[in-house]
C-alpha cells in the first residue's frame, strides 16, 4: 500500500464512519428531532431578531432589510460545514483529558480526518435549509440576476467563508494540548459568529483589523458576500478571500496538529 | 430550615468556582470583547436612524441595557440541565435525593457559591467598566437598589425555569436540543438579545407578562429608571409580576419534579 493515498481512500472511510455515526444517532429518535427542532429554533429568534432591528431602523450602516437578510443567510449556510463536519471539535478536550485521544492517533489515516470524520451533526442540516431559503428570499427581493457566472460564485464564496469559522473553531478546540480552560476560549469564539451577520464596515481602527486578520468574522460573511451584493464594487479583501481562507484553514490545521505531536510527546 | 447548613453549602460552592479561575478571567475577558461588538453594532445603528432616541432607549442605555444582559447571562447561569442529566447517568442523583434536605432547596443553595463568586468577579467589574465608558450614564441612587432586589428575584424565577425544563429531560434523553430551547426562548423573549423596548407593541402586551421578562429585562429598566421604574407604582408592579412568577413557577415545578422523580430508572446497582 503507498503512503499517500488519496482522495477516494478517504472519501470511502468517511462515508463507512458517518454510516456508523448515523446508525446510533437513530437509536436516539427523539433527541434528534427535539435537536433539528433546537436548531431551528436558534435561527428562527435570530431571524425574529432581524425583523425586530428593521422594524425601529430601516437601515443600518446603508444597509436595507434584504441586503442584510441576504448577509445574514449567507452567513448561516457559511457556518453549515463547521456545524455539520467539525463538531468532534467540541469533544477534543474531554478526550485528551481523558487520555481517549490516544487511539486516533494509532491509525493509519491522518489523525485530524480520522478525528473529525467521527461525529456527522445532522442538526447543521436544519440551518443549512434555513440559510438557502433565507437567501432565496432574500435574492428575489433584491433582484440579482440569475445567471450560471453568478451561482457558480456564490458556491464558491460560500466554500470560501466556511474555511474561516472551521479555522476559528479548529484552533479554539487545540487550545486544549496546552491549557485547561480551553472549553471556554470555545465557547467564546462561536459567540463571535452572532457577529458574522452583520456588515463588517461598522467597525472602525484598531478593532476592524482584529475582527479581519486575527478573528476573522468579518470574512465569514462580509468579504465573500459582496462578490455577490455589489458585483460593480467588489474590494480587494472579497477577491482574496478564498486564498485567505485556504491560508487559515491550513494554519489551523497545522496549529491541530503541533498540538497531537505535542500530546504524543508526554508518553503514557 | 437551619440556615447554618445552606451557608455551608453557599461556601462549598464558593471554593469549588474559585478554583476555575481561569474561566473566570476568561468571562471577563469576554465580556469586554463583547462590549466591543456591541458598541460598534448599536453605534451603526443609531448613526443610520438620524435619531438620538427610538423608542425610548437612547444609544447609552442601550448600550448599558445589552452589556449588562450579557453579564447578567453569564452570573445567572446554571447548568441545571446539563448536572440533572448527567448525574442520572451516572447514578449521582440518588445521593442527592436521599440527602436530609428538599432537592429543590439542596440544588439551589450548591449553585449558589458560584453566583456570589460571579457577581463579585465577573458581574462587578463588567459593571464598572460600563460606568466609566458610558461617563456615568448609570444613575447611582436607590435606583441600584431596586436593581440588587431585582436580581435576586431574577435568579430565583431563572432557578425555577430551569428546574420545570430539567425534568423534561428524564422524559425525552435529550440534553443539548431541550437544553438549547429552553436558551432561545428566555434570550430573546427576556430582552437579553434586543431590548424588550424594541419589540412591537402587539408583541410586548403579551411578553410584558412572560415570567422570562422578569429575568432581565426587569432589573436592567429599573436599573436605567426607565418604563415608570422610578415611580413607586411603576416599581410596584414589577416586582408584583416578579413575585407572582416565583409563587407559579415554584409550586408548578413542584408538582411536575414530585411526578417527574418517579421516572427516574438508574441503570446498575
Amino acid at each position: 500500500m503507498s503512503k499517500k493515498r488519496g482522495l477516494g481512500f478517504y472519501a470511502d472511510i468517511y462515508r463507512k464512519i458517518l454510516i456508523q455515526d448515523l446508525k446510533s444517532k437513530m437509536s436516539y429518535r427523539a433527541d434528534f428531532v427535539i435537536s433539528t427542532f433546537g436548531m431551528i429554533m436558534t435561527n428562527l429568534s435570530g431571524f425574529v431578531t432581524f425583523m425586530i432591528l428593521f422594524h425601529n431602523f430601516p437601515t443600518i450602516n446603508g444597509w436595507d432589510y434584504y441586503h442584510m437578510l441576504f448577509l445574514y443567510g449567507f452567513s448561516l449556510v457559511a457556518l453549515t460545514p463547521v456545524q455539520c463536519f467539525f463538531d468532534n471539535n467540541w469533544n477534543l478536550r474531554f478526550m485528551v483529558q481523558s487520555g481517549d485521544f490516544i487511539k486516533y492517533c494509532f491509525r493509519p489515516v491522518n489523525v485530524f480526518f480520522y478525528f473529525m470524520s467521527e461525529v456527522f451533526d445532522v442538526k447543521g442540516l436544519g440551518q443549512l435549509a434555513f440559510g438557502i431559503g433565507t437567501i432565496v428570499y432574500a435574492w428575489i427581493h433584491i433582484g440579482i440576476p440569475v445567471t450560471p457566472l453568478v451561482i457558480l460564485k456564490l458556491v464558491v464564496f460560500l466554500f470560501t467563508a466556511s474555511l474561516f469559522m472551521i479555522a476559528i473553531m479548529n484552533i479554539a478546540a487545540a487550545t486544549c494540548f496546552w491549557i485547561k480552560g480551553s472549553g471556554y476560549v470555545m465557547v467564546i469564539m462561536f459567540r463571535f459568529k452572532d457577529f458574522a451577520k452583520y456588515p463588517s464596515s461598522i467597525f472602525s481602527g484598531v478593532f476592524k483589523v482584529i475582527f479581519t486578520f486575527i478573528i476573522p468574522i468579518a470574512f465569514v460573511a462580509y468579504y465573500p458576500s459582496l462578490v455577490i451584493l455589489q458585483p460593480d464594487n467588489v474590494p480587494l479583501l472579497s477577491w482574496l478571500s478564498p486564498l485567505l481562507g485556504l491560508i487559515f484553514f491550513w494554519l489551523s490545521y497545522k496549529f491541530w496538529m503541533l498540538g497531537v505531536r505535542k500530546y504524543d510527546f508526554t508518553g503514557s | 430550615m437551619n440556615p447554618r447548613r445552606l451557608i455551608a453549602l453557599t461556601r462549598a460552592g464558593i471554593m469549588e468556582s474559585l478554583h476555575f479561575r481561569l474561566g473566570i478571567f476568561v468571562t471577563l475577558f469576554a465580556n469586554l470583547i463583547y462590549l466591543v461588538l456591541v458598541y460598534y453594532l448599536w453605534k451603526a445603528i443609531y448613526d443610520s436612524s438620524g435619531t438620538d432616541v427610538v423608542n425610548g432607549m437612547t444609544f447609552t442605555d442601550t448600550m448599558i441595557y445589552l452589556i449588562l444582559a450579557t453579564a447578567l447571562f453569564n452570573f445567572l447561569e446554571m447548568f441545571v440541565v446539563w448536572d440533572m442529566s448527567r448525574s442520572i447517568q451516572s447514578g449521582k442523583i440518588v445521593l442527592d435525593l436521599l440527602k436530609p434536605m428538599r432537592f429543590r432547596i439542596y440544588t439551589f443553595w450548591s449553585y449558589s457559591g458560584s453566583h456570589v463568586v460571579q457577581f463579585v468577579l465577573t458581574f462587578i467589574p463588567t459593571f464598572i467598566v460600563v460606568m466609566i465608558v458610558t461617563g456615568g450614564a448609570i444613575k447611582m441612587g436607590i435606583n441600584l437598589l431596586w436593581f440588587v432586589i431585582a436580581t435576586v428575584f431574577a435568579l430565583i424565577i431563572n432557578y425555577s425555569i430551569e428546574m420545570m425544563v430539567a425534568p423534561i429531560c428524564l422524559y425525552t434523553e435529550s440534553t443539548w436540543g431541550i437544553n438549547i430551547v429552553k436558551e432561545t426562548i428566555v434570550l430573546l423573549l427576556s430582552g437579553a438579545s434586543i431590548p424588550l423596548a424594541f419589540f412591537p407593541e402587539k408583541v410586548r402586551m403579551i411578553v410584558d407578562y412572560l415570567p422570562f421578562r422578569a429575568v432581565y429585562d426587569i432589573p436592567l429598566t429599573m436599573l436605567l429608571g426607565k418604563n415608570g421604574s422610578d415611580t413607586p407604582e411603576g416599581l410596584l408592579k414589577m416586582f408584583g409580576l416578579q413575585l407572582a412568577w416565583i409563587l407559579i413557577l415554584t409550586v408548578a415545578g413542584n408538582l411536575f419534579w414530585n411526578h417527574a422523580v418517579k421516572k427516574i430508572t438508574v441503570n446498575g446497582g
